[in-house]
């Protein structure tokens, strides 16, 4: 029998010497292991790209390593989904491989089986109730986290106390160490909350795929997808916010000649300080900020992105093309209403289509479950990956600066080329040398987190196989398909052919989100800092969106994404402003250039690079 | 009384003055489908023709001693009679009513001497069994008044081939219940045509229209000179699901003096697509209200006019039931009656599969 075709092995696979160390910034059990090796041959493991595109750094891994063990257990512990088992993760050359694993023994499914609908079903009919007492949880302990007192410093002396009625307290430096602790424990819990229902929510959305394809064999993931998702929550509140604070601008001319001046955000927050108009306007902002600016200018899976509360440019620069759509008279926010109209009256068209009563009244109640759970694949999204990172993110500044003060780090920012394990080292050398007394040297932690981002930049220009082992027979895991759209295609064509270089690929697959075909000129954009250089009518070409970018929608032609599926934030918003759009393409930013001339067929879900900038075809 | 209708002016209601499918072209305007414009020539016309000329008492006798099974005497009574209608003198005022529309039409598709079809429409075609009426005629690429009213008559003529005369006979059906209009409609100039399903005819999705189109005539793409293009669109959505360009290197197109020919397409034509998205987009929606007309899947014939300009240049030409997938009788529900917790168990119970 011919050897099964397979990817290489884990352990087989070798790392420019560039990267060397690499394996220093990850806990060793995240790491492919002689100890394990039977077991990681036996299994698939294909490249993150959608959540880990880009070389993993230490710190933002946290959100990984509760990831795995929270997505798993909700699937295997928790909900039961019969034959579905969880999502493992090992780190390989600052990369982040991920594996499906394959069913469990027939008597594990027949009691999962027992559970499941025991379980699940009631999640179905109690959905409302149980999603505020979601909402309510998670902002409880959003607050927890901001609330977290960490010592800015450790005082040459602790402050005063009176010693005669009073037993000394414990030290900035033991509270340094437990403000780290109980934020992991934060953000590990937080994890867990965001998979409550997830995977019952994914379920669902892949039964009504069943049902939709039964009845409409050539139905498309994007009919699917308009016909679920919701445009009425949370991750759009935010640019309704903004298109609200550009109104109230607007209403009053001085505020509303300041927002549309061209000078950074902290000189117009400065100049609006100066009247009341100006100051009636700020406040409202304020009053908003907190949430509703807590969003990532990126995915929110990495510190780097920066959010609209700490990157105020961001948003001060939509409110000013608002305010200038709306001096030519046009209309700027998104007709809630209209949109729901449209999209009950669609429904309506594919079930009046349906001819047998009973396939209609199927239809009709899966239609029904689906709708009423799938906001949560949204509306977690906003406050999880945008809102609680965003705190998180400042939180971690917050130490890094009492690092950077006593000169143990030489900038904020390399607080997050260590990972939570190595932290609390980190900060029991800086307290021990505080304790000690004077002049006690640490670890040169500076130097590491230098070689760190060396390793980085190297792992950033390393192409990384797509995938390792063998591949399976059968994928149970809702996730792997809905999230990673691993599919017989995709993993056929890895095993075909060596992933071409950069400037080899002209074409590239992703989800076909948004129909359409249209040509243009791409605009490539890796960081939305970057977004005043986009043009009207380009193509813009990104990693991922979210409601960050949502002003820009109106002025491209079509968008391609690295990251997202057919419900991910760009597919609905192109879909609402009928703009072409493939997402989910792993790695359009990397293989297309600004400048290069590509076609973006949103029909089919390719992106063709015609004619690339620099002349070649 | 009126000799002559135009199109947007007849419906079901006029069947019995201007025939089937002169009542049938007036339906779809009405249901805001777009047929090449024209008019009909009443049943009117036809019994003022035979009147003035005085020759009903004489087709009569002629037909008397006819034995339908004695093809001679078929032939005979025949030729006899259709040349009592083809040269009897048309009444000035039905001429008339003929040239004024035939002028106006001309106008409104800013072309002198338009081509058109003229053919017959009989009042009982649309009966069951409806062949009975007959053979009739249909005369294309017709140019000029003269030539017109010529083919009108020949239409009326028609009523009297041997074939409708037998058939009558033998279904007892009487002569003189069977009574005949005449169409007359802009030829298409077809730069795009094709045909269209309102379901997907390889699968049975409802949800599709298939479209197929090529450039010039549909002969090109009957005869199977030619790959069309073929589109996929979800008709409630809009997407275009599936879109393919073949190379199209034979076209049919019409040539003065020579009618309808074959020629190659020019090469920098063979591979550009034959519809603009917007043409596309406007025969989905067409086919979806032809769907809803006759509620049920249909096939319909379609093409792009080279005269006009958009939307007024996109055409449907002819339209019948659905066939194909519709005779598999495929009528089993697909689901059947299935709360959503049954789907639910069903789907966690059944592991998404990669297959090899």
């Amino acid at each position: 029998m011919p050897e099964k075709r397979r990817f290489p092995y884990g352990r087989e696979v070798q790392v420019p010497k560039e990267m060397e160390g690499w394996e220093e910034m990850y806990p060793a059990h995240r790491l492919f292991s002689t100890e394990r090796q039977e077991w990681e041959d036996n299994q698939f493991w294909y490249a993150d790209k959608i959540h880990a595109p880009d070389p993993m750094v230490p710190l933002d891994e946290v959100f990984h390593q509760a990831w795995q063990i929270a997505l798993s257990q909700y699937t295997t512990r928790v909900f039961c989904i019969p034959p579905a088992q969880g999502v493992a993760q090992r780190m390989l050359g600052c990369y982040m491989y991920i594996c499906a694993i394959a069913p469990p023994p027939e008597n594990v499914i027949r009691e999962k089986a027992e559970l499941f609908p025991k379980r699940v079903f009631p999640v179905f009919d109690n959905y409302q109730e149980l999603w505020d007492q979601w909402l309510n949880r998670q902002q409880k302990l959003g607050q927890e986290l901001k609330s977290l007192k960490i010592p800015k410093e450790l005082p040459r002396y602790v402050p005063d106390f009176d010693s005669r009625t009073t037993v000394p307290d414990v030290t900035p430096a033991q509270d340094l160490l437990e403000a780290f602790n109980n934020a992991v424990n934060i953000i590990y819990r937080a994890w867990h909350y965001h998979f409550a229902y997830l995977n019952v929510t994914y379920l669902a959305y892949l039964m009504f795929t069943d049902v939709a394809h039964k009845l409409f064999p050539g139905i498309s993931e994007s009919a699917i997808g308009k016909m679920v998702a919701g445009a009425e929550v949370s991750m759009f509140r935010p640019e309704e916010e903004l298109c609200r604070l550009s109104r109230l601008a607007y209403g009053h001319p001085r505020v509303a000649n300041i927002l549309k001046s061209d000078r950074p955000a902290a000189r117009k927050i400065e100049s609006l300080r100066e009247f009341d108009d100006g100051l009636m306007w700020l406040e409202s902002m304020d009053e908003i900020k907190d949430p509703w600016f807590y969003v990532s200018c990126g995915s929110g899976w990495f510190h780097y992105e920066g959010s609209w509360i700490n990157k105020l440019d961001v948003p001060f620069s939509y409110i000013k093309g608002y305010l200038e759509r709306l001096d030519r008279g046009e209309r700027i926010e998104r007709s809630l209403e209209a949109m729901s109209t449209a999209r009950e009256a669609m429904i309506n068209d594919y079930r009046k289509l349906i001819k047998s009563g009973e396939d209609r009244q199927s239809f009709d109640d899966a239609f029904r479950n689906t709708r009423t759970i799938y906001r949560y694949a949204e509306d977690h999204l906003f406050w999880v990956e945008h809102w609680f990172h965003t705190i998180w993110f400042e939180k971690m500044r917050e130490f890094g600066n009492v690092f950077v003060k006593h000169g143990v780090l030489k900038d904020t920012e390399d607080f997050f080329m260590f990972n939570r394990l190595e932290i609390p080292y980190l900060i029991e050398d800086l307290t021990t040398s505080w304790a000690l007394g004077e002049n006690i040297p640490t670890l040169k932690w500076s130097e590491k987190a230098a070689k760190r981002k060396k390793i980085l930049e190297a792992a950033s220009k390393w192409q990384a196989p797509p995938a390792l082992g063998v591949p399976p027979e059968v994928v149970a895991e809702p996730f792997t398909v809905m999230l990673w759209g691993v599919t017989t295609e995709r993993v056929n064509d890895w095993l075909d052919g060596a992933v071409p270089k950069t400037g080899e690929v002209n074409e590239i697959k992703g989800f076909a989100s948004s129909a359409g075909c249209i040509e243009g000129k791409a605009r490539v954009l890796k960081l939305l800092d970057e977004i005043t250089t986009l043009e009207q009518d380009e193509i813009m070409v990104v990693p991922n969106t979210n409601p960050a970018w949502a002003p820009v929608f109106s002025k491209i032609k079509a968008a391609v994404t690295d990251i997202g599926g057919i419900t991910s934030h760009a597919a609905i918003v192109c879909r609402e402003y009928g703009v072409p759009s493939v997402t989910g393409t792993g790695r359009a930013t990397q293989l297309i250039k600004t400048g290069d001339w590509v076609q973006v067929d949103g029909d089919r879900g390719i992106v063709t690079i015609l004619k690339r900038k620099n002349g070649s075809a | 009384m009126a000799y002559v209708l135009g199109f947007e002016k007849v419906s079901k209601a006029s069947l019995q003055t201007v025939g089937g499918k002169n009542a049938s072209l007036g339906e779809m305007l009405k249901a805001g489908i777009r047929v090449p414009p024209g008019f009909a020539i009443t049943t009117d016309s036809y019994l003022e023709l035979i009147t003035a000329a005085g020759i009903a008492g004489e087709i009569q006798d002629i037909l008397a001693p006819v034995n339908p099974d004695d093809v001679a005497s078929l032939d005979d009574a025949s030729a006899r009679i259709q040349t009592l209608i083809a040269n009897a003198p048309l009444p000035p005022a039905i001429a008339r009513a003929v040239e004024e529309h035939y002028c106006r039409l001309c106008e409104q598709c800013c072309v002198d001497d338009l081509p058109v079809a003229v053919r017959s429409s009989a009042t009982a075609e649309d009966l069951p069994n409806a062949s009975f009426a007959g053979q009739q005629d249909t005369y294309l690429w017709i140019k000029g008044i003269d030539s017109v009213n010529q083919m009108a008559q020949k239409c009326w003529a028609s009523l009297f081939t041997a074939r409708a005369i037998s058939y009558r006979m033998k279904m007892n059906f009487p002569h003189d219940k069977v009574l005949i209009s005449v169409g007359v409609q802009k030829m298409v100039n077809s730069r795009t045509s094709g045909v269209m399903f309102t379901i997907n005819p390889l699968n049975g999705d409802p949800s599709k229209v298939v479209v197929e189109g090529s450039w010039g005539f549909g002969e090109a793409v009957v005869s199977g000179a030619v790959t069309p293009d073929k589109y996929v669109v979800d008709k409630v959505c809009n997407e275009v699901n599936e879109r393919t360009i073949s190379t199209k290197v034979i076209e049919c197109v019409y040539e003065p003096g020579e009618g309808v020919v074959h020629r190659d397409v020019p090469s920098d034509r063979q591979t550009i697509p034959c519809l603009e998205n917007r043409e596309l987009m406007e025969l989905v929606r067409v086919a979806r209200l032809i769907e809803d007309h006759y509620e049920r899947p249909m096939d319909i014939e379609w093409a792009i006019d080279r005269d006009l300009s958009f939307p007024d240049n996109v055409f449907i030409v002819q339209s019948r039931p659905e066939t194909i997938w519709s005779q598999k009788k495929d009528d089993a529900p697909k689901l059947g009656r299935k709360n959503s917790y049954e789907l639910l168990m069903e789907k966690a119970l059944n592991p998404v599969r990669i297959n090899r």
